[in-house]
């Protein structure tokens, strides 16, 4: 590694929800290009952590660095345009537009369409150009006519995954991309997502850990809303503290 | 990577302009067929009624933005072309057809004040404040009397500007054909809209406003911007009815004209670029052509209205989209008989609804000092004795009764062959 700033550095953030804390100092470094994998049981915290990254709520205490640029308390398209792009755990697309013209809205603020009101969406060559790669990588090539609200639930998923990362981010977050997809779907989106994210840095929530294991460079465990382990995949799966907190089926795949 | 990009696979240039080739030939030859005085101006007021509710439609359907104080910007454009048009009277070199410019750029201005007032709230808070705004407008609007005229609004004459090639616009055809052209201009462009990438967001910000944000995009933005852009329309229309109707009053302004238009909209259809055309030109009709014959127009535009919204939310639009395959395909064939069985109902129906209505306003009208007795529904009826209250309503409930019993058969027929469209 060289000594370039940490994709994404988490500086003791903290959520509080009135006397309820829902994430307490956490502090996670990401290194530029990593694939990083937040774990932990439900109601951790791990997509509170998420929306605070992204600037959908505002964090109670820390900083948040992306490239060593503080961007605590921007919103998220201010986030979105530093680089940052994320995907949702509840899926959350354009339901009655086209497979098509939702990665096509995906992609519009890296093709420098702007706010354009009199240049026509198709004179911008690449801007199509990119929706319909992605189309192809995400299987739905022959879907692509078809509202999204009105696709099967493992497509929705895909395309959920595709809006994410058709825009080019180079700092990617995905929540539970996987959640619902049948074993092959599973595989397929896993090697989309190492695919994309080849030279990118990845963050993911993943409650299936053979994903989790086949992915990540590094885990962090979130338990509670505290961070109680961290570290290289190996690292993790022998912490006692995680064993003791992250109990259940899980437990049971960790070894 | 072995693929067919989309920019290749472009819709031939005739198919896309064909429906505006029509539209312009039908509009051009409309005063050869329909040209009494009535029907001119009839024509006149569907073609601003259209740009009006596709101005609508560009934050409604295409937006997701509830706007009910649209007329606002109708008015405030419309009451600045009518001070230009006063100015070129005076003797100012602004020819009567570019009017209407002055009324889009009264509307462009007022909805990018307004627009920073109301772009920050979505759904429900936004229809709102749009109402609460509009009310102020109304108001500030009667206390300046020396911009607005007061009660009795502003006029100006048309035929009194500098003539452009001979013309001086002063005859109702020559108007018309003014206001059809600025029409189809107007429309062309909205649709012009809805292919640039302004336009799609306003589709992504009323899909899900959210998402938008996170590609990038600030949604209250993208609000505002279209906001401005159907303000400007709806401006334009403004500037097209100073010059048709030469006046401009505070209820021009207010929530009459406010509210005319969303019912216009939803019975055209919200979902299509075309629907509201659709209501535009329908609703005209039944407010001029019907409001010659019966006071109770409005309640039948209403309970239209009612009746789209419950049983065809999609509107006009909404039911010729649903049907449009199965012509195709020659399918609809199936459908009549089925759909025939409904009409005896519908009819008893109707004829018993409308006897109610027309026998009530008799009723007032005799009893606000009217002559008694007279016809109902060209039946000569008494609305003070029982009998044509008890036929009409036994009608009405007859009627309604058949088509609870034979619609659900209509439906099926019409799911059946619709499956078999797309399977």
């Amino acid at each position: 590694m060289t000594d370039a700033p940490p994709a994404l550095r988490l500086e003791g953030v903290s959520k509080s929800y009135g006397a309820t804390e829902v994430l307490r100092n956490v502090y996670i470094e990401i290194a530029d290009g990593e694939r990083h994998a937040i774990i932990g049981p439900n109601g951790a915290g791990k997509s509170t952590l998420f929306h605070l990254i992204t600037g959908r709520y505002p964090v109670s205490a820390g900083r948040i660095y992306l490239h060593g640029e503080d961007i605590t308390g921007l919103s998220s398209y201010a986030v979105y345009r530093r680089g940052l792009a994320r995907s949702f755990q509840v899926t959350s697309l354009f339901n009655r537009l086209s497979v098509f013209e939702n990665l096509r809205v995906g992609a519009m603020r890296v093709s420098g369409a702007g706010h354009s009101f009199w240049r026509r969406l198709d004179r911008y060559g690449p801007l199509s150009r990119r929706a319909e790669e992605m189309l192809e990588m995400l299987g739905l090539a022959g879907r692509r006519d078809v509202p999204a609200g009105l696709l099967a639930y493992a497509e929705q998923r895909a395309l959920e995954i595709g809006l994410a990362i058709v825009g080019g981010a180079n700092t990617i977050l995905l929540d539970e991309p996987t959640a619902g997809m049948s074993r092959a779907e599973t595989e397929r989106a896993v090697a989309l997502i190492r695919r994309v994210t080849e030279g990118n840095t990845l963050v993911v929530v993943e409650h299936d850990m053979g994903v989790v294991f086949d992915l990540a460079d590094r885990i962090t465990v979130l338990a509670d809303g505290r961070v109680i382990a961290s570290g290289p995949p190996e690292a993790v799966r022998g912490d006692a503290a995680v064993r003791t907190a992250y109990l259940g089926a899980a437990a049971e795949v960790l070894t | 990577m072995n693929m067919t990009p989309a920019a290749t696979r472009r819709t031939p240039a005739l198919r896309i302009w064909a429906p505006w080739l029509f539209a312009a030939a039908v509009v051009l030859v409309m005063p050869h067929f329909f040209g009494s005085g009535f029907a001119i101006s009839l024509l006149c007021r569907m073609a601003i009624a259209a740009v009006f509710a596709l101005s609508f439609n560009m934050l409604m359907g295409q937006g997701g933005m509830m706007d009910f104080g649209h007329a606002v910007y109708l008015g405030l454009g419309g009451f600045l072309a009518m001070h230009a048009m006063r100015a070129a009277n005076a003797g100012l070199w602004l020819p009567t057809p570019v009017l209407p410019v002055a009324g889009a750029a009264g509307g462009l201005l007022a909805a990018a004040l307004g627009g920073l007032i109301v772009a920050r709230s979505t759904r429900t808070a936004f229809a709102m404040i749009t109402l609460g705004l509009a009310e102020a407008i109304v108001a500030l609007v009667l206390m300046l009397p020396r911009l607005f005229g007061g009660e009795e609004g502003i006029n100006a004459d048309r035929s009194e500007g500098p003539p452009l090639f001979g013309l001086n616009f002063g005859s109702p055809i020559q108007a018309y054909y003014l206001i059809a052209i600025w029409a189809l201009l107007a429309a062309l462009l909205m649709y012009r809209f809805t292919l640039t990438p302004l336009g799609r967001l306003a589709n992504a910000v009323r899909d899900n406003a959210e998402r938008v944000g996170f590609l990038g995009y600030s949604p209250a933005v993208v609000r505002y911007q279209v906001y401005v852009l159907s303000g400007l329309f709806a401006g334009l229309a403004g500037g097209m009815q100073a010059l048709n109707d030469e006046i401009m009053t505070s209820a021009n302004i207010g929530s009459n004209a406010a509210g005319a238009v969303l019912l216009m909209t939803f019975i055209g259809g919200v979902g299509t670029f075309w629907g509201p055309v659709l209501g535009a030109v329908l609703v005209t009709l039944m407010q001029m052509a019907l409001g010659t014959v019966t006071d109770a127009w409005q309640l039948y535009n209403g309970l239209l209205f009612v009746v789209m919204v419950v049983w065809a939310p999609g509107g006009l639009s909404g039911i010729i989209l649903a049907h449009a395959p199965l012509l195709r395909s020659g399918r609809a064939r199936r459908l009549v008989p089925s759909y025939v069985r409904v009409l005896p109902g519908f009819v008893c129906a109707f004829i018993g609804t409308v006897g109610l209505a027309e026998l009530a306003y008799r009723l007032q009208d005799i009893r606000g000092g009217g002559p008694p007795g007279g016809r109902v529904l060209f039946i000569p009826a008494d609305p003070q004795t029982v009998l044509p209250w008890l036929v009409s309503l036994l009608l009405a409930g007859v009627g309604l009764w058949l088509m609870a019993r034979t619609a659900p058969a209509a439906r099926d027929a019409w799911l059946d062959a619709a499956a078999g469209v797309s399977a």
